[in-house]
C-alpha cells in the first residue's frame, strides 16, 4: 500500500510540474496558434536565473519566484511583440501561422539553449534547499517535493481561478473561443496575446524554478518538458486549460507507475504510443468539448 | 421519361439536434434548367453538399446517372460529372486563371468527354466566360465577379453532367445578372447539362429557369413551373410575403 | 526550361559531382558528401511538404529506418540492395502512417510526425534491449568512402529527377491543388488520400535510401545517433530557408548549410547555433517563401485582372 502512495504522489508531483508548463503553452496555442516550441528553454532559464539569485546573491528560491515570474512575463511580452506579432498579423491562413511560428520556436529554441551554453558551459549546476525528509501515511519525501508540489497546484488552480472568475480571464477565453466577435464586443485583442503570451512564458519560468530547488540544472533541461507538455496538451486538448492540469497530472501517474512495473526505456515508448493514439484517435484531445 | 441524371432520394441531413434538410426528393433530367429557392437557413447549401459529395446525408440515397455514390468522397461524384461552384468563390488562388481550369479537366476531366469537343480545351473555355484576357493572371487577384466566373469555368473543366451552382447571382448588378443568366443558359444549351441553381435573388431565378423547387426549413415545400410556384400559398407564407409578379 | 532540359543538366552535373573524388582531400570530399545527403534529404522532403504545405517532422524516422535496415542486413545483402530495402522500407512505413495521418493538418501533423519519429526510435530501442540484448550495432564490413559518396550522389540525384518529374506530372499538379483547397480539389475530381499518401511515400523513400547509404559511415550505431531528431529539423530548416516550393532552392540552401555548419560549427559551436537560430527567426519573418522567393520570376507580373 505504501510503495502504490509512494509511487501515486511522486507521479502527482512530476505532474503538477508538467501541468503548469502545459497551461503556459496551451494558452499560447489556444489563443493565438502559437507552438511555442521553445517554450522549454525559458523554464530552463527560470531554472537558471533561480540557482544564480540563490548562490551568488544568497536569495531564498521561494521568495524569488515573484521575480522570476515578472521577468519572465516582461520576456515573453517583448518576445511576442518582436517575432510572433509580425506572423499572427501577416499570414494568410491558421494553417501557415502554426507552421511559421513553429519554425521561430525552433530558432528561438537554438537562441536561448545556446546562449546559455555560452553563459554557463555545459556542466551540471545545482543547489540544495530544504532536502530534510518529511514523512507522510508512511512514505518519505524530501520536503523541497512537496513544497514543488503545493506551488505547482497552487499556481494552476490560481490560473484556472483567473481565467474562469475574472474579467480578463473571461476575455481571454472568449478570445479563445471566437476572436470576431471578442473584438466586437470590444475586447482588445492587440493588448491581450502579448500579455498571454507573456503569462505563459512566466508559468514556464516558475515551473523551472521549482526544478531548480529539487534536480541539477542544464542548458538542456528544458526540451524533455516542452516535449511532455505537447503530450499533456494533446491529451487534455488543444485550448484547455482544465485538460492540460488533469492530463499533466494522469501523465505524471502514468510515467511513475510505468517507470517502475516496466523498465524506464519502456516509458518513452509508453508516453509515445499514448500521444499518437490519442492524436489519431480524438484528434481534438481527451477533454476538449 | 428517360433515368434522371442526379436523383436525391429521400436526403435527410441532421447535425446533433438540428435537422437541416428533412427527407429531400428530387429528380434532375439532362438539360433541365432548375433552380433552387427558399429564405436564410432553409438548408439549400446543405442539399447542395450532399448532392456533390462534399457531405455524406443521415439518410437517404443520391444517385448519379443511375450510380448510387452516397457516401462516396468529392471525387467520386465529380469522376462521375457532378460539378459544383461554392457561395464564396473558392478559386486556386496561387495558380493562374488557366491553371484553375485546366485542374478540372486534368482530373474528373480526363475521362469523360463533352458533347461539344470546342470545351475540352481551357482556352475556348476561358474564352467563353469572357476571361480569356486573365488566363496568366493569378486567380486571387481578380475581382468576386470574375472569380465566379472562373469558378464556373473550372466546374465545366471537369466536363460535368450536372453543374451546381450556389449563389452565383450574389452582388451582381441588373445587366451584370442578365449576362450571367444568358451564359448559364448557354452552356446548358452547347453541352447539354443539367443545372441547378441555387439562388436568393428569387426574382432573377424566376425568369430564368425552367423549374423551381422551394426548400423551406429542410424541407421542399414545391416543386413545377415557376409562376405556379410564385402563386402557391405555402410559398407565398413562408417566403415572398406577397404575390410574385413574374 | 523544359523537363528533358532539366534532366540532360541534371546527368552533367551528377557526372562531374561523381568525379569529385578524385579532386578533392578526404575532408573536403566528406564535406561533399554532408553536402549531397542535405541536398537529397532537403529536396525530397519539399517534393511533398512544398506543394502541399504540410509540415512534417518524419524525415529523422524514416532515415533512421533505412540506417537500421542497412545495420541489421549487414553481410547478408550486398550495399546496393541493402540501400533499395532501406527505401522501400521506410516508404512502406510512411504509406501505413500515412494512411492514417494525413487528414489532420498543421501543427497536429508536426506534432505526430515527430511523435512517431519518436515512438520508431523507443521501439527499436525497446526491440534491440529485450530481444537483441544489444544497445548498439556494429557495422563490420563497411565500403569504401569513395563507394559511399557515389552512392549518396547516386540517390540524391535520383531524389531530385524524380522531384523534377513530380512537379511537372499530374500529380504535382494534384499536391499544388491539394496544398492551395484541398476540398475545392477533390470537388475537381482529386483523390487526395491517394495522391498524399504516394506522395509521402515517395519522398520517405529517399530520406530512407540516405539513412541506409549513410549508416555505413559511423562504424557502431545505435538508436540516438540514427534516429537524432536534429536531421529532421536540419531537413526543413534547409528546405524552408531554401524555398520548399522550388527545385532549386533546397539544393542551394544544403549547400550553404554544409559550408556554413563544416566551418563555424567546430570552432565555434554554440555560437554557430545561436546565429542559426537567429537566421531562421529572421526568414521565417521576413521571407517565409524562403530564398528562392526573391528569384522566382513572377511570369504573370503583366496583365491584370
Amino acid at each position: 500500500m505504501s510503495l502504490w502512495f509512494e509511487l501515486a504522489i511522486s507521479g502527482l508531483i512530476t505532474g503538477g510540474i508538467y501541468a503548469v508548463v502545459a497551461i503556459g503553452l496551451n494558452l499560447q496555442y489556444g489563443l493565438m496558434r502559437i507552438l511555442n516550441i521553445s517554450h522549454g528553454e525559458f523554464l530552463m532559464l527560470g531554472a537558471y536565473l533561480t540557482w544564480l539569485a540563490h548562490t551568488v546573491l544568497q536569495v531564498n528560491p521561494l521568495v524569488f519566484l515573484p521575480v522570476v515570474a515578472l521577468v519572465l512575463f516582461v520576456a515573453g511580452v517583448a518576445i511576442y511583440r518582436l517575432c510572433f506579432y509580425r506572423i499572427v498579423s501577416t499570414a494568410p491562413a491558421v494553417e501557415v501561422i502554426e507552421a511559421r511560428s513553429l519554425l521561430v520556436g525552433f530558432g528561438l529554441l537554438y537562441l536561448v539553449q545556446n546562449l546559455a551554453y555560452l553563459a554557463w558551459g555545459a556542466d551540471l549546476r545545482g543547489y540544495s534547499f530544504l532536502t530534510e525528509s518529511v514523512e507522510i501515511a508512511g512514505a518519505r519525501f524530501g520536503a523541497n517535493r512537496l513544497v514543488v508540489f503545493a506551488f505547482a497546484v497552487g499556481a494552476s488552480l490560481a490560473l484556472l481561478a483567473v481565467l474562469r472568475y475574472t474579467l480578463i480571464g473571461k476575455a481571454v477565453r472568449a478570445m479563445m473561443q471566437s476572436p470576431t466577435g471578442a473584438q466586437l464586443v470590444g475586447i482588445d485583442t492587440k493588448f491581450l496575446h502579448p500579455v498571454v503570451f507573456g503569462a505563459g512564458l512566466a508559468l514556464a519560468g516558475v515551473a523551472g524554478a521549482l526544478l531548480s530547488m529539487v534536480y541539477e540544472i542544464s542548458p538542456a533541461m528544458g526540451e524533455p518538458y516542452t516535449v511532455t507538455a505537447l503530450i499533456v496538451i494533446v491529451l487534455g486538448g488543444l485550448g484547455s486549460a482544465l485538460g492540460s492540469l488533469l492530463g499533466g497530472f494522469l501523465l505524471g501517474l502514468v510515467e511513475a507507475f510505468g517507470m517502475h512495473f516496466t523498465s524506464p526505456s519502456l516509458k518513452m515508448l509508453l508516453s509515445y504510443s499514448v500521444l499518437v493514439a490519442v492524436l489519431l484517435a480524438r484528434p481534438k484531445g481527451l477533454f476538449s468539448r | 421519361m428517360p433515368e434522371p441524371v442526379l436523383s436525391a432520394r429521400g436526403i435527410t441531413v441532421r447535425f446533433g439536434g438540428l435537422l437541416a434538410v428533412d427527407s429531400v426528393v428530387l429528380d434532375v433530367h439532362a438539360g433541365e434548367l432548375l433552380g433552387i429557392i427558399g429564405p436564410n437557413g432553409a438548408g439549400k447549401t446543405t442539399f447542395f453538399h450532399t448532392l456533390s459529395g462534399v457531405l455524406a446525408p443521415t439518410a437517404g440515397r443520391v444517385v448519379v446517372a443511375g450510380d448510387d455514390l452516397t457516401g462516396r468522397g468529392p471525387h467520386a461524384f465529380a469522376a462521375h460529372g457532378v460539378a459544383r461552384t461554392f457561395q464564396t468563390p473558392r478559386v486556386f488562388k496561387e495558380m493562374p486563371a488557366l491553371d484553375n481550369v485546366r485542374f478540372g479537366l486534368e482530373f474528373a476531366g480526363r475521362t469523360r468527354r463533352h458533347a461539344h469537343d470546342a470545351f475540352d480545351k481551357a482556352e475556348t473555355i476561358l474564352e467563353f466566360l469572357g476571361l480569356a484576357d486573365a488566363a496568366g493572371v493569378p486567380a486571387g487577384s481578380l475581382t468576386p465577379a470574375r472569380q465566379r466566373l472562373l469558378e464556373i469555368g473550372m466546374a465545366l473543366g471537369t466536363r460535368p453532367r450536372v453543374l451546381l451552382l450556389d449563389e452565383v447571382a450574389a452582388g451582381l448588378t441588373h445587366a451584370e445578372l442578365d449576362a450571367t443568366a444568358q451564359l448559364i443558359r448557354g452552356v446548358r444549351d452547347e453541352l447539354g447539362l443539367a443545372v441547378v441553381w441555387i439562388e436568393h435573388a428569387v426574382r432573377v431565378l424566376m425568369n430564368y429557369v425552367e423549374r423551381v423547387v422551394v426548400l423551406h426549413q429542410g424541407a421542399k415545400i414545391a416543386d413545377g413551373d415557376p409562376r405556379a410556384v410564385a402563386k402557391d400559398p405555402a410559398v407565398v407564407e413562408a417566403y415572398l410575403g406577397a404575390e410574385v409578379v413574374v | 526550361m523544359t523537363r528533358r532540359h532539366a534532366l540532360i543538366a541534371l546527368l552533367v552535373g551528377g557526372v562531374a559531382l561523381a568525379a569529385l573524388p578524385w579532386l578533392l582531400s578526404d575532408f573536403l570530399l566528406a564535406l561533399a558528401l554532408s553536402c549531397v545527403m542535405y541536398a537529397g534529404l532537403a529536396v525530397s522532403w519539399s517534393m511533398f511538404c512544398g506543394p502541399t504545405n504540410y509540415l512534417s517532422l518524419a524525415t529523422a524516422a524514416f532515415f533512421g529506418l533505412g540506417a537500421y535496415v542497412t545495420a541489421w542486413a549487414a553481410g547478408a545483402l550486398p550495399y546496393g540492395l541493402a540501400v533499395l530495402a532501406g527505401g522501400l522500407v521506410a516508404a512502406g512505413f510512411a504509406a501505413l502512417v500515412g494512411a492514417a495521418v494525413l487528414h489532420l493538418r498543421g501543427a497536429y501533423f508536426a506534432v505526430i510526425t515527430f511523435g512517431l519519429g519518436e515512438l520508431v526510435r523507443h521501439a527499436i530501442t525497446y526491440y534491440e534491449k529485450a530481444y537483441e540484448g544489444t544497445v548498439g550495432r556494429i557495422i563490420a564490413a563497411a565500403p569504401e568512402s569513395t563507394t559511399v559518396y557515389w552512392m549518396v550522389l547516386f540517390v540524391s540525384l535520383a531524389a531530385v529527377a524524380t522531384a523534377m518529374i513530380v512537379r511537372t506530372s499530374r500529380l504535382g499538379l494534384a499536391l499544388r491543388g491539394i496544398g492551395s483547397d484541398e476540398e475545392r480539389a477533390q470537388t475537381l475530381g482529386v483523390n487526395a488520400r491517394g495522391a498524399k499518401v504516394l506522395a509521402f511515400a515517395l519522398s520517405a523513400f529517399f530520406a530512407g535510401a540516405l539513412g541506409a547509404a549513410m549508416a555505413v559511415r559511423w562504424t557502431y550505431i545505435d538508436p540516438p545517433t540514427v534516429f537524432n531528431p536534429f536531421i529532421g529539423f536540419q531537413t526543413v530548416l534547409i528546405a524552408m530557408v531554401g524555398g520548399a516550393q522550388t527545385l532549386l532552392g533546397p539544393i542551394v540552401s544544403a549547400l550553404v548549410f554544409s559550408l556554413l555548419t563544416e566551418f563555424l560549427r567546430l570552432q565555434f559551436p554554440y555560437l554557430f547555433l545561436v546565429i542559426l537560430g537567429l537566421l531562421l527567426i529572421v526568414l521565417v519573418l521576413y521571407l517565409p517563401g524562403g530564398i528562392a522567393s526573391l528569384f522566382v520570376r513572377r511570369r504573370w507580373r503583366r496583365g491584370n485582372a
